[in-house]
């Protein structure tokens, strides 16, 4: 590399650098999740993992999860929800869910800026080593709010590194942060979520993390999120139903039965999440680190 | 027969049998309405096209029914509110030709004005028409192609997307059931592309069709005469061709360049349902992205796959 080519990518750092008090990071872990299910289904088991290696762990969800009832109320789907979230995350070893509580499935109308930093206030606070944001770049998602709340996430995750935002914060807000680490996870629908767009250094690079060891509390959790949960069995029972079909196994679709299709449905994303690789169990993602708007010669 | 055995032996999931090369072939899953929703009047057939999905669909017994997102009116030479009369009307004789319900739902929004629509607005209006119609199916833009420079297709596909499943949500837009709905939740989704620019579009299966309904397709598209009757094109290609002692022998007896020029636009049409077709090993076929019923639960598919039985 030049030295001219070297003073340019230099000088293009320079600002990120200068703006945040690089070294002030936490051993913290970070989710922002736009609903109470995303993270714990595709990240789950990696968040999991961090703490039980010593990691402190805070969740942000975005949305309310107001919808995702069988036959509750936007109110009373949105208090059972918000609880289950929080035992859920409990149960990875989560210290903290905090709920933004902006209503689900309308995150369009939500001005983008409300949303990003509110975020980013959180991500100055804790000042995370780890980020995990809904990836919004992922094709075929047709629940929006994942790619509403992963674009106010992803700017966040920028926003939180610069002086000049939280102006009417200085000196007593928290502190500019930068987040060395990032995964985008999301639900394996996209084509071509196993294909590079693009080197290390330009694009986040597509990762497999082997989750085998925590595979079981990751279920748990996953059982926990009961609202949501009914809420899927019911439609599966009722298209089932309607089209002259059923499971065997699950014929009457209580609480067990349900619980029986969510630890399929975990395993069966570990499963696909390990496709190509030796796990036997994993979650797949998008992963931003060091190399990640560093050439190699400056890492 | 066919669809008989399709409904017993797959019940509602569509066969997807391996093409000999390309991509895999669907048939259209056991149901009875297909509810197609786009932004403007001809987007049905144009380009790539779904004609030839809606028309094998109604050969299987399929109601078919077009909600035309868009006003028209900036689609065509005769000034706003003109095009907009003109845009509807031949909507309404090309689902006729393809043999649709003869109802076209017009939402009218304001023709490329789509970046400013509320779009929440309109994915309420979609899931009414979601839960009015009950469709087994539903069939438009594919919402995640690249470069698509229209944000009419974009936006109503992206709207559409949430729509058809969001409908069958008790708490989205309660104030419906008032009217007697109740909720309704689709569980196929057809998507088509604009053209096969850019990667966003990856389309999963071909759906053939026949030599008949490429022709209804082809008679289709004509009925947009407002915005497709071209004699100067046909005229410039004669012309061009001339220049170098060529000609087109199917067009030299043709006096009527308007005629001429349907011609030309029914080869473009055959063209795209030959070349998708010989991708997937079979004459003529569309190509589409389709989730499927259970396509939005990928880690249970293995599991329904191995445990849904009939009863």
């Amino acid at each position: 590399m030049t030295l001219r080519v070297r003073i340019i990518v230099l000088l293009a750092l320079a600002p990120l650098a200068a703006s945040a008090q690089v070294g002030e990071t936490n051993n913290t872990v970070l989710v922002i999740s736009s609903d109470a299910s995303n993270w714990v289904l595709h990240a789950g088991g990696t968040v999991a993992q961090m703490i039980d290696e010593g990691m402190d762990a805070y969740v942000i969800r975005i949305g309310n999860d107001e919808k995702d009832s069988w036959d509750l109320p936007p109110e009373e789907t949105a208090l059972k929800t918000k609880q289950e979230s929080e035992e859920a995350a409990r149960i990875l070893g989560v210290k903290r869910v905090i709920s933004l509580g902006f209503r689900s499935s309308e995150f369009r109308d939500v001005p983008f800026v409300t949303m990003r930093d509110r975020i980013a206030f959180y991500i100055r606070l804790y000042k995370p080593k780890v980020l995990f944001i809904p990836n919004p770049y992922t094709h075929q998602e047709r629940n929006h709010d994942r790619y509403y709340g992963g674009r106010a996430a992803e700017d966040a995750w920028r926003a939180a590194a610069f002086e000049n935002f939280f102006p009417a914060m200085k000196g007593a807000g928290p502190a500019p942060h930068i987040t060395p680490e990032v995964y985008y996870f999301a639900s394996p629908v996209d084509p071509a979520r196993r294909e590079p767009e693009a080197s290390a250094t330009f694009a986040p690079q597509p990762k497999m993390i082997d989750i085998s060891g925590v595979i079981e509390k990751k279920v748990k959790a996953a059982q926990a999120l009961s609202t949501i949960n009914r809420s899927m069995a019911m439609r599966i029972a009722e298209r089932l139903q309607s089209t002259g079909r059923r499971i065997r196994s699950i014929d009457e679709m209580n609480a067990a039965a349900i619980d029986r299709l969510v630890e399929e449905r975990v395993r069966g994303l570990g499963a696909l999440g390990a496709e190509g690789t030796s796990y036997a169990a994993a979650e797949e993602f998008r992963y931003a680190g060091v190399e990640f708007r560093i050439p190699s010669a400056y890492r | 027969m066919q669809r008989f055995l399709s409904i017993l032996v797959l019940a509602c999931a569509p066969a997807i049998a391996a093409a000999a090369e390309g991509l895999p072939l669907a048939d259209p899953p056991a149901g009875d309405v297909l509810l197609v929703a786009q932004p403007h009047h001809d987007d049905h057939t144009t380009d790539h096209g779904l004609g030839g999905l809606v028309t094998r669909f109604i050969d299987e017994g399929y109601k078919a029914y077009f909600v035309r997102g868009s006003n028209d009116e900036k689609d065509g030479a005769h000034g706003y509110p003109r095009n907009d009369i003109l845009n509807l009307k031949e909507a309404q004789d090309a689902v006729r030709i393809l043999g649709m319900e003869d109802e076209v739902t017009s939402l009218n929004w304001r023709n490329n004005f789509e970046t400013s629509y509320p779009l929440n607005e309109l994915r309420e209006q979609l899931v009414f028409l979601v839960r009015k119609y009950k469709p087994d199916a539903v069939a438009g833009h594919n919402a995640w192609e690249h470069f698509q420079k229209n944000p009419g297709h974009r936006n109503l596909a992206w709207m559409y997307e949430e729509a058809y499943w969001l409908a069958g949500y008790r708490n989205v837009y309660p104030e419906q059931f008032e009217l007697g709905l109740a909720p309704h939740e689709t569980y196929h989704y057809f998507g088509k592309a604009r053209l096969d620019w850019g990667l966003g579009h990856r389309p999963n299966v071909a759906v053939e069709i026949s030599e008949e309904n490429v022709r209804t397709k082809e008679k289709a598209i004509h009925a947009h005469q407002n915005v497709y009757s071209n004699p100067a094109g046909a005229r410039a290609i004669k012309a061009r061709l001339a220049e170098d002692g060529l000609y087109l022998p199917e067009l030299e007896d043709v006096e009527d360049d308007n005629a001429a020029g349907n011609t030309l636009l029914e080869w473009h049409m055959n063209w795209i349902s030959r070349f998708q077709g010989e991708a997937a090993g079979v004459r003529y076929a569309e190509e589409f992205f389709y989730m499927d019923e259970f396509y939005h639960l990928p880690g249970l598919k293995k599991f329904l796959s191995e445990n849904v039985k009939e009863k």
